[in-house]
């Protein structure tokens, strides 16, 4: 047999036959789409060796990204800027610069932090639960969703900070003693929000971190390797990144920076399987305090609204809902990142197979089913609960002035994830692209809709008003996606985007007991298992 | 650990080990280490060591091999009580911290009619305080378990060491190893499988 | 393509078969014994059921009716537990759990049994003493209740029943079905059996998730038909899963002690098991949590009266124990690594975590019976117990039943091997 078949290694290693050593063949794209309820997909394709992924991985944090990387940056930059200049006119100026009104006073700023806030819980999804669960797969994914949660809270926190108007006041949300005796006050949702979302973006930072020590290590060696080896030794250079004209030389090589700036980042790990013991409990213990975190920020998140008498708002499934809601929304942006750049970066494909994209597109299924369930159940609570104006309500998002938002969101968050009952659209990367914008779109028309069409019209006619967002409003959150954009962007040009211990781990090369001679091993487990 | 060790090990400035063998060039020796190649025959180095009786020795690997614990004879680390407690301090402090604010310091201030004493709106502060004592306590205790932040460390210096973060594995024989002796050790890791053996000074 | 070839995978199956643990003697239940607990069981349940019959007659319909669904609502929420879990393990390709799911299949089998035996309690209701348990089945409730006869469109007997035939249809199809091919597999060792599991549970998780919500609506939400919640199912659900997981972890206990299933449940098992148990008392507590918490802060009296039937006055003490036994004991007391490793502590929890399960829907049906306050009399209890040792008679020496009728784990499943081989590092 001259082709070599990935499936087949994982196949003899998983029933216990030595992995084949025989010559590789051509690369295959889907050799992860195997229907065979005996065999697991491989994770990573075309039989890469342990150094080959840390020459991949390693490979897009230590080379220049290509053409594409700089003006993109420099976009979502000026994006970004756009989006800071606003902030800084809403501060000078006002709240009045948005197009809240008396009736409608929550809208974009609200929307847009739920809307992050939610994205932000894919990664911690991904990482903690799958963690949990075992599934190997999320290797190739959770680092960049760890990393989309950290920039994802960062644009969550922008919003509720600048909605209070004065916000050289908010230091007050803080139980800090202070001259005029005033204590925050802990009865209500907001104050919970910034405990929670606080929380969540430390423990987050601490889980992304933590992940990353092993791989800053590699980074590390990497580059005093080449230090000492005399070869990464010439001096950076401050060019013209259109002409490139060299400006100045600075004292400094690259891989001096890396082998420092890594190093210290890495704390000294050096890989013994002492600490690497310690490491993986003290993984476990962050996953497992994790889950029940992720549930909680968003189950808090909606109690703002859900502790509230407001029709549309006050509604029991609210916990479970936003979050479910959160990870269907997460996972479609994991996704929205991911397809891009898989197409762009060299080797991508073989760690992030279409077996991994597919499996996210299941996931976007599901909960796109449960949020339309949560959807569904709203609708029909609020006609048995008896109450008039919650029906009214109801009526009123699904045909009144903001129709079009309601249906939007249906459509976007029902309708579109059903193509993927189809395996060809769960296995295609420009449909799962597809589908996974609409899901963004639609998931920040759920909040909207909750949030305006529950405000807008109140008891009284007389208290009815519609809302529309001025250009600062919308200037808002675009340069939000800027902010959020361009950290993605140095993301993937300067640290370890895979998680390369990991993903070495669960590699047939990682196995200690994939091979044959795993047999005294496996009997201890009878006489363990036979009491 | 001594604390002599200790002070060696983070200051090596200051105070040194008293080495009982040295190399020829006359350098105090840290220990050895050897080299394995793929992560099978580091498994079942691993298990030979143990067997061995070796006390001060060590694996280093690129990634967590699944199972070496048992391979090595590693106990179970303590750090999930050290989280345990941390959970415990979080959510006393948090339930403390509210229940004082809310209802001794800063009354006459009712919200909804709740009593100022009501136990059902702290319950959110106190999980996220609990939860995040024990997600410091667990990264922070870990680290400090393994004696980590040390960013100089005598393996560091050789060359060949630098290849233990991206596909080969290391046994690791340290010299206050009761029953290390610099030649036999290494001839014993050859026999046992390594691909190259070297002698570490101290650094 | 992107298949091992038929030749390769009989090699690994035979390997299997050949594995010792697989032998006939530790995978199917002991004959004798089964029987005559199965017949012992029934027999309890027979008696209590007719004591319940008298109770009904001594305390009064609705007492009776009460405690009847108690029992009943306690046995379908488990059994709907274990299908939900079973799909949930077929969809997510589970491996570890080969070895255990056929326990699974045989709970979650019972679902259309225990629907049945929820059915003398509506048609007694719906026809002899008119809404004395559900208010609205009295013909006259709609007309006198303003809030009721809004609510006529759904709460009427017609509905009940269609809805009660489409509950059974797809309940009883789908279990029996899962059940049925895993039992094929056994016969045949076709291994794409269980892909087919696979697709039959995609599509029916869904249907699964929205029946459960409104099979909760129907049988326990609407004993106060006033009273609404949007996370009702998911909190009927929830329940279930611990319920199912905890009856699933007493069986391999039982078996265990019998000697057999040796070595096929492992301590690396009941780990993950114990996990499982751990996880969904977690989220059980979540869901009570958030569906107390927002009505207790939102205070609106149309569904705050619930609440404070359960919370304050007679029933408060019960509220805190489920609060305390079914989430703060079953928390730290499986918390542990051990704990959850030995059969017979995590025999214990789960008995316990079961126990609670029961208090669950006594505190959900049985304060109806106390409007305004009043405390339930500690001597009519012996009803309820009559009413739970009936149905649990009844339930488990079906589940008896089922589980002799089969070997006790999955003979040729693809994913055996992994299981055998199961271990939970770190």
């Amino acid at each position: 047999m001259t082709s070599f078949h990935p499936d087949k290694v994982t196949a003899e290693r998983l029933t216990g036959n030595k992995a084949s050593t025989g010559p590789q063949g051509p690369p295959r794209d889907d050799g992860t789409l195997l229907e065979d309820p005996s065999v697991r997909s491989p994770l990573v394709l075309n039989n890469r060796s342990l150094h080959d992924v840390t020459e991949i991985v390693c490979g897009y944090a230590e080379n220049p990204p290509g053409k594409w990387w700089l003006p993109l940056f420099m976009f979502t930059a000026t994006v970004a800027g756009i989006g800071t200049l606003m902030i800084l006119y809403l501060l000078i100026t006002g709240v009045g610069v948005w197009g809240l009104n008396n009736q409608v006073g929550w809208a974009w700023d609200i929307t847009n932090f739920v809307f992050w806030i939610g994205i932000g819980h894919a990664g911690t999804l991904i990482s903690a639960i799958l963690c949990l669960f075992k599934q190997k797969w999320r290797t190739a994914v959770n680092r960049s969703a760890e990393a989309m949660t950290i920039f994802a809270v960062i644009c969550a926190g922008i919003f509720p900070g600048i909605h209070v108007g004065r916000v050289w006041f908010i230091w007050y949300v803080f139980p800090i003693p202070n001259s005029n005796a005033i204590w925050p006050n802990f009865r209500s949702p907001l104050l919970w929000d910034v405990f929670a979302v606080s929380t969540y973006a430390t423990v987050s930072l601490l889980f992304w971190f933590m992940g990353m020590i092993p791989d800053f290590a590699t980074l590390r060696d990497r580059a005093d390797k080449r230090l000492r080896a005399g070869s990464g030794l010439s001096k950076l250079s401050v060019q013209c990144p259109i002409t490139g004209i060299k400006f100045f030389s600075l004292p400094f090589s690259a891989d001096g920076v890396r082998a420092l700036v890594y190093g210290f980042l890495a704390l000294g790990w050096r890989g013994s399987s002492r600490h690497w013991h310690r490491y993986e409990a003290a993984y476990l213990i962050l996953a497992g305090v994790a889950t029940p975190l992720v549930l909680s920020v968003h189950s808090i998140v909606s109690f703002d609204f859900a502790t509230s008498v407001i029709p549309g708002w006050h509604t029991t499934i609210f916990p479970p809902y936003f979050v479910a809601g959160a990870i269907f929304g997460g996972f479609a942006m994991v996704l929205f990142l991911l397809i891009p750049a898989r197409e762009i970066f060299p080797n991508f494909k073989d760690i992030l197979t279409l077996r991994h994209l597919e499996n996210m597109a299941k996931i976007i299924l599901v909960t796109g089913m449960m949020v339309g369930f949560a959807y569904a159940m709203e609708f029909f609570i609020a006609w048995y609960g008896g109450n008039k104006f919650e029906v009214e309500v109801f009526i009123n998002r699904a045909t009144g002035p903001y129709w079009w938002a309601y249906w939007t969101m249906i459509f976007c968050n029902v309708v579109t994830p059903q193509v993927f009952w189809k395996r060809s659209m769960r296995t295609s990367p420009l449909a799962i692209w597809t589908v996974a914008l609409f899901v963004t779109v639609g998931m920040w028309f759920e909040r909207f809709v909750i949030i305006v069409s529950s405000l807008h019209r109140a008891f009284l006619p007389g208290e009815w008003h519609m809302f529309f967002p001025t250009a600062v409003d919308i200037l808002t959150f675009v340069g939000s996606c800027g902010i959020f954009l361009t950290l993605f962007l140095l993301f993937l040009r300067f640290l370890p985007i895979f998680p390369l211990a990991e993903i070495k781990a669960v590699m047939p090369q990682g196995d200690p007991h994939g091979h044959s001679d795993d047999h005294d091993q496996s009997d201890k487990n009878n006489a363990e298992g036979g009491h | 650990m001594v604390i002599t060790d200790l002070l060696a090990d983070y200051a090596p400035f200051l105070f040194s080990r008293k080495a009982k063998y040295a190399t020829e060039a006359g350098e105090p020796i840290w220990g050895v280490m050897a080299q394995f190649d793929d992560v099978v025959n580091a498994y079942h180095a691993a298990e030979k060591m143990r067997d061995a009786g070796f006390k001060h020795w060590d694996l280093h690997a690129p990634f967590p091999i699944h199972g070496i614990e048992e391979a090595m004879g590693i106990k179970r680390t303590i750090l999930p009580f050290i989280v345990l407690g941390a959970m415990f301090t979080g959510v006393a402090v948090a339930a403390g911290m509210q229940w004082w604010i809310t209802a001794v310091d800063y009354t006459g201030f009712t919200v909804q009619g709740k009593p100022y004493g009501a136990w059902q709106p702290f319950a959110m502060i106190i999980f996220e305080i609990g939860v995040l004592f024990s997600a410091f306590a667990s990264l922070f205790g870990m680290l400090m378990l393994n004696g980590l932040p040390r960013w100089n460390h005598p393996l560091f210096c050789k060359d060949r060491f630098l290849d233990s973060s991206d596909d080969k594995f290391f046994v690791v024989v340290e010299a206050r190893d009761p029953s290390f002796n610099p030649e036999q050790t290494s001839r014993f890791l050859r026999e046992i499988g390594a691909t190259a053996v070297e002698l570490v000074e101290d650094a | 393509m992107s298949q091992i070839g038929a030749e390769s995978y009989e090699q690994i199956m035979a390997g299997v078969a050949a594995d010792p643990r697989m032998d006939r003697d530790n995978v199917s239940a002991p004959a004798g014994a089964a029987a005559s607990l199965s017949r012992l069981l029934l027999g309890a349940g027979a008696a209590g059921l007719a004591i319940t019959l008298v109770g009904g007659f001594v305390l009064g319909a609705q007492h009776a009716l009460a405690s009847y669904v108690v029992a009943v609502g306690a046995v379908l929420a488990a059994s709907l537990g274990a299908l939900c879990m079973l799909m949930i393990f077929h969809l997510v390709n589970a491996g570890w759990v080969a070895t255990t799911r056929r326990q699974f299949e045989n709970l979650a089998s019972l679902a259309p049994v225990a629907l049945l035996l929820m059915l003398p309690a509506l048609l007694i209701d719906l026809v002899v003493t008119k809404g004395a348990l559900w208010e609205w089945m009295n013909p006259e409730a709609a007309a006198n209740d303003f809030l009721i006869g809004q609510k006529a469109a759904y709460l009427n007997p017609v509905r009940l029943l269609v809805f009660f035939v489409l509950y059974f249809a797809l309940w009883g199809g789908v279990s029996h079905r899962l059940r049925a091919l895993s039992v094929e597999q056994d016969r045949t060792g076709d291994r794409f059996l269980t892909m087919k599991a696979r697709f039959m549970s995609a599509w029916a998780l869904p249907l699964t998730a929205l029946t459960v919500a409104f099979a909760g609506f129907d049988y326990f939400m609407s004993i106060q038909p006033h009273f609404f919640s949007t996370m009702w199912g998911v909190y009927i659900f929830a329940g279930g899963v611990c319920a199912a997981v905890a009856i699933v972890i007493l069986t391999f206990c039982f078996l265990q002690f019998v000697g057999r299933m040796q070595g096929l449940v492992t301590p690396e098992h009941y780990h993950d098991l114990g996990k499982l148990l751990f996880a969904f008392c977690c989220f059980w507590a979540y869901i009570g949590f958030s569906q107390y918490f927002l009505i207790w802060y939102a205070n609106i009296p149309e569904e705050t009266f619930w609440m404070l039937e359960r919370t304050t006055g007679a029933w408060r003490g019960t509220a805190i124990f489920l609060a305390v036994g079914h989430f703060g004991i079953p928390f730290f007391f499986l918390m542990p690594r051990t704990v959850k490793r030995r059969p017979l502590f995590i025999g214990i929890g789960a008995a316990w975590v079961l126990f609670m399960h029961v208090i669950d829907y006594v505190w959900i049906v049985r304060p109806v019976l106390h409007h305004g306050g009043h405390a339930p009399t500690p001597a009519s209890w012996w009803l309820d117990i009559a009413a739970i040792v009936g149905v649990f008679g009844i339930f488990f020496g079906l589940y008896v039943i089922r589980l002799g009728s089969v070997s006790l784990t999955p003979m040729r499943d693809p994913k055996l091997p992994e299981a055998l081989k199961h271990k939970n590092y770190v």
